[in-house]
């Protein structure tokens, strides 16, 4: 966090405007899906208020522009003045779009605003605004009548000392006049102010003794009081106003100047401003403001007029003097001095400040989440991955030493073991987040998408508060993004072809995250026309991916789209581009310790299914053992394990082993020798297989001395203890504390492979 | 002795501001989210000022006011409105409902707290 404070806000203000724009978002489709709720309009509206409001006082002069356009259209749709119709909830969603740019722009996360696509949406918003028919340039004015003038807030300010005692009277007020005034010429002679507070004035919370205190500190001041409209007590309806006054005031202050102090009362009262020098009678002047009574003014004419001391005045309603204006620490009761004066008219001194608040109680706005530095998350899911390690080993030690698990200790111990369990489940569930935060991002894409290629297309997600932690979340954007574009681009069809299929013109995509047995699992589906195998295979052969004569299964052929060089694009559209294809996808994927696959109907559509676990801290692991080496292979890679016969064992020219595995051929490595624990070419006696399965999708056969059982280890990176090391993905501590390593399949299948004739897998697999 | 101002605005940053410029001022501050919440924040807190935005969920400012003059306990608690529009109309149903005054946003912290002072006693 920074340390200035204002940056600290303006970070805020950012962190809240990615809040409002989802909600935005959320109400505008909600909007889209039908909904005339009026509670739904007023909130669209809201969030861009809000975003207005901050981004003024931050000066981002852009963004407010843009807002307020958007605002004022919001302001009809709300009072009902201009219907929220279709058309006009898909351009407000655009211009949600464009907003969201503009924050982006305003932080200096994003690219600069398209001015073209933002001054065409301005132009839409005008449009639905004013009516389709009135020029923009006619709409000007009007928008000047809104006022709205957007001011830089002054950033020093903020530096100045608890500084109020010291402040210059009303400093700026004449600067910020809009014109030169004229009246701040003649003030030398000082101000006459004739002030009859209205019974409403009180009703509002105003007092007249602040607003004398107020005058004061523009310079000296003499104040009469005409108490004779005042009823004797037992008349005296204590919410009636009965008081004029007559201040003059001395020095140099403008009429602008004097009349901003009285400005929330202007309307509440009887008020004349005159140059003192002027002789016009007071009578006069108050029959000039006075729009009732005149009985008031030749009231005043025969006043008994008493002159006030202002600095016993003020002390007498709880205020400092004049000399040392002090008012926000000024004690509330001071003690009165003799009464030199009527009682003021004032109503009571306001008993919320007599019954002052206890300031110990904590604010009521007590916020239901903190936020806490991620560093320190991970410092704790780190002393909790010791702490399980710990456990385990302290487990192994108790076994050892001969204690029965039904001994004290080893009571105790299975409490411990439950207790770190829980301990490491509740600390990963800090670091897991709702997926909400990489769905809330989609509908725009696929806004977007479906704009480039000029398909029709509805979003549907569920399952947005499925929790997975926050790296698995952060890495999972991209290829969802990709999947998404992707199934717009080549799952849906156009809006004729579907209705020529006897389909709706708009496809649906969905897009859902659900928990399935320890994993999180993410469908991108769509109602398109499914995948093209003869087409796919067609290029799979013309790229050299399979043999022409290959047999596939529908299964294997849908999965050809993930691998490397496979792009069913005959044309390079906008969207896939080139480069990135869904064999990056699956890499990314794979990295995350994730599967994807695909199923497909023709002419029903495609769904992806992405599985992944829930975090990256922890991996299922199967503990092996090569060569005196105690090795972990990932769970999720392994699809099952056998003893091999010497006889399923063949030399592909005569040199590279591969296994014959439920009639296919699949590659043999040997992990000892591949990992250069041994050197001697592979000793199949006793040894044990693992088939596992590669992020291609390739089989192979894993060959291991013995399997030890399966566990749940905590990783720690190599790279970031050590180094890189191929073949290994991480490392992990084992319950006897020794160090094991955890096995990266791909790398070792790969480093297997290059040393094989370059034929696929996939002949051989068939 | 440090008076309390209760802020009431559904924006974070535009509380934060608040609470930036008055605590420099030397006030205490509390906070709420919204007219329901204010009302709550009020009974709790019984602040000397109330600064209190107009467009809110649930209850906007116009509401929170009337509820609060409503209450003779805080009748005469000065009430400064916060508003972007520096219309009339925003102005003179703020009045009816029982402001005190109000603050043109965006604002600046020394006339915030100017504002503040003015009616405050």
């Amino acid at each position: 966090m920074s340390d200035d404070p204002f940056e600290a806000i303006k970070a805020t203000f950012f962190q809240e405007c990615e809040e409002l724009l989802a909600d935005l978002e959320g109400n505008l489709l909600t909007l889209e899906s039908g909904s005339t709720d009026i509670e739904v309009i007023n909130a669209v509206f809201r969030a861009v208020h809000s975003v207005k409001g901050g981004a003024g006082a931050f000066g981002l002069e852009n963004l407010v522009r843009f807002a307020h356009v958007f605002e004022t259209l919001m302001d009809e749709l709300r009072s009902g003045r201009k219907p929220c119709d279709d058309p006009t909830v898909k351009t407000l969603l655009r211009a949600s779009d464009v907003l969201a740019d503009h924050v982006a722009a305003a932080r200096g996360a994003g690219a600069a605003v398209d001015p073209v696509r933002s001054a065409g949406l301005v132009a839409e918003l005008e449009a639905l605004t004013y009516g389709g028919a009135a020029p923009v340039a006619a709409a000007e004015p009007e928008e000047d009548d809104f006022g709205f003038t957007p001011v830089a807030m002054d950033l020093g300010a903020f530096d100045a000392p608890a500084g109020l005692p010291d402040l210059p009277p009303l400093p700026d007020l004449a600067a910020l006049a809009p014109l030169p005034d004229l009246s701040a010429l003649a003030a030398a002679g000082g101000w006459k102010v004739v002030f009859r507070p209205h019974p409403r004035l009180y009703a509002s919370a105003n007092e007249t003794g602040l607003l004398l205190r107020e005058l004061a500190r523009l310079g000296p001041t003499r104040v009469q009081m005409d108490d004779s409209g005042l009823p004797l007590l037992d008349a005296l309806e204590p919410t009636d106003s009965h008081l004029i006054w007559t201040i003059e005031l001395d020095g140099d202050a403008s009429e602008t100047e004097v009349r901003e102090v009285f400005d929330f009362v202007e309307m509440d009262c009887d008020l004349s401003v005159t140059p003192l020098g002027d002789a016009a009678p007071v009578e006069a002047a108050l029959a000039a403001v006075a729009d009732e009574d005149d009985s008031d003014a030749s009231a005043l004419a025969r006043a008994a007029s008493s002159e006030l001391d202002i600095a016993a005045l003020l002390a007498s309603v709880g205020a400092a003097s004049t000399e040392a204006p002090a008012p926000v620490a000024a004690p509330v009761i001071a003690p009165a001095p003799e009464p030199v004066a009527p009682p003021p008219p004032v109503k009571p001194a306001p008993a919320p400040t007599a019954a002052a608040p206890v300031q110990t109680a904590p604010p009521a706005a007590a916020p239901v989440t903190i936020r806490v530095d991620l560093e320190r998350v991970d410092r704790l899911i780190n002393a909790v991955g010791e702490l399980v390690i710990q456990q385990a080993m302290l487990a192994q030690r108790v076994t050892e030493s001969g204690l029965a698990r039904s001994s004290d200790i080893g009571l105790g111990l299975e409490d411990l073991e439950l207790l770190t369990r829980e301990i490491q489940d509740s600390v990963m569930a800090i670091r897991a987040q709702p997926v909400k935060s990489v769905f809330q991002r989609m509908p725009r894409l696929v806004r977007e998408a479906a704009e480039a290629t000029g398909k029709k297309v509805k979003l549907v997600t569920s399952g947005e508060d499925t929790e997975v932690d926050k790296t698995v979340i952060e890495r999972l954007s991209d290829p969802i993004t990709h999947m998404l574009r992707n199934a717009i681009d080549h799952g849906l069809e156009g809006p004729e072809e579907r209705l020529a299929a006897g389909k709706p013109a708009e496809g649906t995509v969905r897009l859902a995250a659900l928990h399935r047995s320890g994993r999180i699992v993410i469908e991108i589906s769509d109602d398109g026309k499914g995948i093209n195998r003869p087409r796919v295979k067609g290029i799979a052969v013309e790229r050299g991916l399979i043999a022409e004569d290959a047999i596939l299964s529908d299964d294997e052929i849908d999965n050809l789209i993930f691998l490397p060089g496979f792009s069913t694009a005959t044309e390079v559209s906008d969207l896939s581009g080139r480069g990135v294809g869904m064999d990056v996808v699956r890499r990314s994927i794979q990295s995350l310790g994730g599967r994807i696959s695909i199923s497909s109907v023709p002419g029903k559509g495609s769904t992806f299914t992405l599985s992944l676990p829930l975090t990256l801290a922890v991996l299922d692991g199967m503990v092996v053992g090569a060569a005196d080496q105690t090795l972990v292979a990932p769970l999720a890679a392994i699809v099952e394990s056998l003893t091999p016969n010497e006889a399923d064992i063949h030399y592909v020219g005569g040199v590279d082993p591969v296994l014959r595995f439920r009639e296919a051929f699949v590659p043999l490595v040997d992990v000892a020798q591949v990992m250069g624990f041994r050197d001697d070419p592979t000793v199949l006696k006793g040894g044990v297989v693992m088939i596992v399965e590669t992020e291609s999708g390739q089989r192979a056969a894993l060959l291991v001395d013995a399997i030890h059982g399966q566990r749940q280890v905590v990783i720690k990176s190599l790279e970031s203890n050590y180094r890189h090391v191929e073949g290994v993905a991480a490392a992990t501590i084992l319950g006897d504390g020794r160090v094991a390593l955890i096995l990266d399949i791909d790398a070792l299948v790969t480093a297997k492979r290059s040393r094989t004739p370059s034929r696929s897998d996939l002949q051989m697999a068939s | 002795m440090t008076k309390t101002v209760l802020t009431v605005d559904d924006s974070r940053t535009m509380r934060d501001m608040l609470m930036l410029a008055l605590k420099d001022a030397g006030y205490r501050v509390v906070q709420a989210e919204d007219g329901v919440h204010g009302l709550e924040v009020l009974q709790a807190e019984s602040p000397d000022i109330v600064i209190t935005d107009i467009n809110m969920p649930r209850m906007d400012g116009f509401g929170f006011i009337e509820g609060m003059r409503a209450d003779p306990a805080f009748s005469a608690v000065p009430v400064l409105v916060l508003t972007t529009e520096s219309d009339a109309a925003k102005k003179q149903r703020a009045r009816e409902a029982g402001a005190t005054g109000w603050i043109v946003k965006p604002f600046d912290p020394v006339r915030l707290v100017d504002a503040v002072r003015r009616v405050a006693a």
